[in-house]
């Protein structure tokens, strides 16, 4: 069930990134199918458990595995810089093509 | 940086055994070195000096200099790594790398061109992670062998994100209008070593597992000739130069194991004709016909072409020999036509018209730009000796009817030929939406060859 909802948000991310006309969209669009992938490896991680995996008193509790989390945090810095970078090109863009429709943007900008 | 970079390639070429670290055990960050490998971070090296010497004298700025450097060292590590999450992270940083290098002009034209490569890129990446971790599920392991037992989806999700990545087939149709927008010596950067880091990791996973390489192979033939299908009708230098680009990449993929060699002389040659495209007068050839150019420029490109065509005497050759002993009877139909179709686009350059000593020269060629040929080209020739066992009668004589037919076919047709082809597939949406087709297919396909082998 979990794991419907999260492709689900994978989905609809990437359809966002077909469907939405303006630029920010379709960069939020991506923001969601991003979270989708994030969601997933957390959810993968708490397979075997759903304890933080920190050394403690008590004995055999059943841990997350703290590998995928480890991995999805290097993603999830990456894709943040991403974000930022393309957001200040979308920036930049907006002084010339205010209403940012992609469309528009490209007619102009293909030879 | 670049000189460390060709000490160690000689270095691992020199190496009988490959070298196999494994950091921190299972979860940990893995590297392998080998024979492959080397090919690839001798091309980089080589590349970048070669960029940064014909950069010199153009007055960029030391940020400018900062992306090469940080490009070059995460191509590297997309060349030694060998578990799927340094490869994310080694891709990820090229893409950011080359979006700065591609807007470096901050021109409305280069920031949409580099956005849009990014966000191509990005997206790919992304479906990569969901395949990454369901390898990761099967085997608690990201290691690149990890593949074999991973459930089909695996494999295809994260076949997709490498293809675009690479710039190969019809999701790799982002290339052309990237690298012909972008400056020549950003192109050329891109060309050269950039998409080969897509490429390197499909070729590694072919060579590991017996199971997908008919699949990369079919891919590779393909691939060949699409992109020359595009480069023969393509009038524009920069982006008959991006088509090629790709179709050469089909020959990388087209023989896995020999892939190394070819990756490196296309590198060489392709970055070289990106840097000559770069001070032309004109990208039209319709324009360049009418407009002679300065016969020391002439002889550079001719070489540079000839090379690619694989003309003896050049590494080209040796190249196009050693791959094509290497094809599988059903590939040998498809690469014949992608190697004609290769002499066909390359008689356009050759064919150019030229004159001594140009008095009325706009643009002063700077030193810079001999000195990075020299390199180029004297690599070429070099290179020759990874592979002289191809000089005999019968390999020689083939490459050169196969040129022969191209000139005669482009003097007679396509000098003429007209046809404007759409370009619809380059639309942004186009090309997100084919990445879902392409992954239905990448499933259909794997699946398929898992149910034979099994």
């Amino acid at each position: 069930m979990l794991e419907a909802c999260v492709f689900a948000t994978v989905l609809c991310g990437f359809l966002g990134i077909i469907l939405k006309h303006n630029l920010v969209m379709k960069i939020i669009s991506m923001d969601v199918m991003s979270t989708g992938v994030i969601a997933y490896y957390i959810l993968i991680a708490s397979r075997s458990g759903l304890f933080t995996p920190i050394v403690d008193n008590k004995e055999n509790v059943a841990y997350a595995d703290p590998v995928p989390q480890a991995v999805i945090l290097t993603a999830i810095v990456i894709g943040f810089s991403i974000q930022a970078l393309m957001l200040v090109g979308v920036m930049k863009l907006a002084k010339n093509n205010p209403t940012l429709e992609a469309s528009a943007i490209e007619e102009n900008n293909t030879p | 940086m670049a000189l460390v970079s060709v000490a160690y390639a000689i270095h691992i070429y020199l190496m009988s055994s490959p070298l196999n670290i494994q950091l921190l055990d299972s979860f940990g960050v893995s590297l392998l070195v080998d024979e492959l490998s080397s090919f690839f971070i001798f091309t980089n090296a080589l590349v970048t000096a070669a960029v940064i010497i014909y950069c010199w004298q153009t007055g960029k700025k030391a940020f400018f200099y900062v992306q090469i450097a940080m490009l070059h060292g995460s191509v590297d590590a997309t060349f030694i790594c060998a578990d799927f999450i340094s490869l994310y992270v080694a891709l990820e940083v090229i893409s950011i790398a080359s979006f700065l290098l591609i807007a470096y002009s901050r021109t409305d034209r280069s920031i949409w061109v580099g956005l849009r490569y990014l966000f191509v890129s990005n997206v790919a990446m992304l479906f990569y992670l969901i395949g990454a971790i369901l390898v990761y599920q099967a085997h608690n392991s990201f290691h690149y062998a990890g593949l074999r037992g991973a459930p089909t989806e695996a494999g295809a999700l994260i076949f997709l994100g490498l293809l675009v990545k690479g710039g190969i087939f019809i999701p790799g149709l982002w290339l052309p209008l990237t690298h012909s927008e972008s400056e020549s010596p950003v192109s050329a950067m891109l060309s050269g070593v950039v998409v080969k880091a897509g490429v390197y990791p499909l070729l590694r996973c072919a060579l590991s597992l017996e199971e997908i390489d008919p699949i990369v192979r079919l891919f590779g033939v393909c691939t060949a000739v699409l992109g020359v299908g595009f480069a023969v009708l393509e009038k524009d230098t920069k982006r008959m130069l991006a088509f090629h680009t790709i179709s050469q990449l089909g020959f990388v993929l087209a023989a896995p194991l020999v892939g190394g060699l070819y990756a490196l002389t296309h590198g060489l040659v392709k970055s070289a004709l990106f840097l000559i495209a770069g001070v032309l007068p004109s990208r039209n050839f319709k324009q360049l016909q009418h407009q002679p150019i300065d016969n020391k420029i002439w002889l550079v490109l001719v070489i540079a072409s000839f090379s690619i065509s694989g003309f003896p005497l050049l590494s080209g050759f040796g190249a196009k020999v050693l791959t094509s002993k290497n094809f599988l009877p059903w590939q040998v139909i498809g690469m014949n036509i992608a190697a004609l179709g290769t002499a066909i686009s390359f008689a356009k350059f050759i064919f150019l018209p030229r004159q001594k000593s140009a008095q009325h020269e706009v643009k002063k060629i700077h030193s810079g730009f001999w000195w990075a040929m020299g390199i180029l080209l004297g690599g070429l020739f070099g290179a020759n000796i990874f592979y002289y066992k191809a000089y005999t009668l019968a390999n020689t004589i083939k490459p050169l009817i196969t040129i022969a037919l191209g000139w005669l076919a482009y003097l007679g047709i396509f000098k003429k030929l007209a046809i404007k082809l759409p370009r619809g597939f380059e639309r942004f949406n186009h090309l997100i939406g084919t990445m879902s087709l392409m992954l239905i297919l990448l499933f259909w396909m794997l699946w398929a060859q898992l149910q034979f082998s099994t």
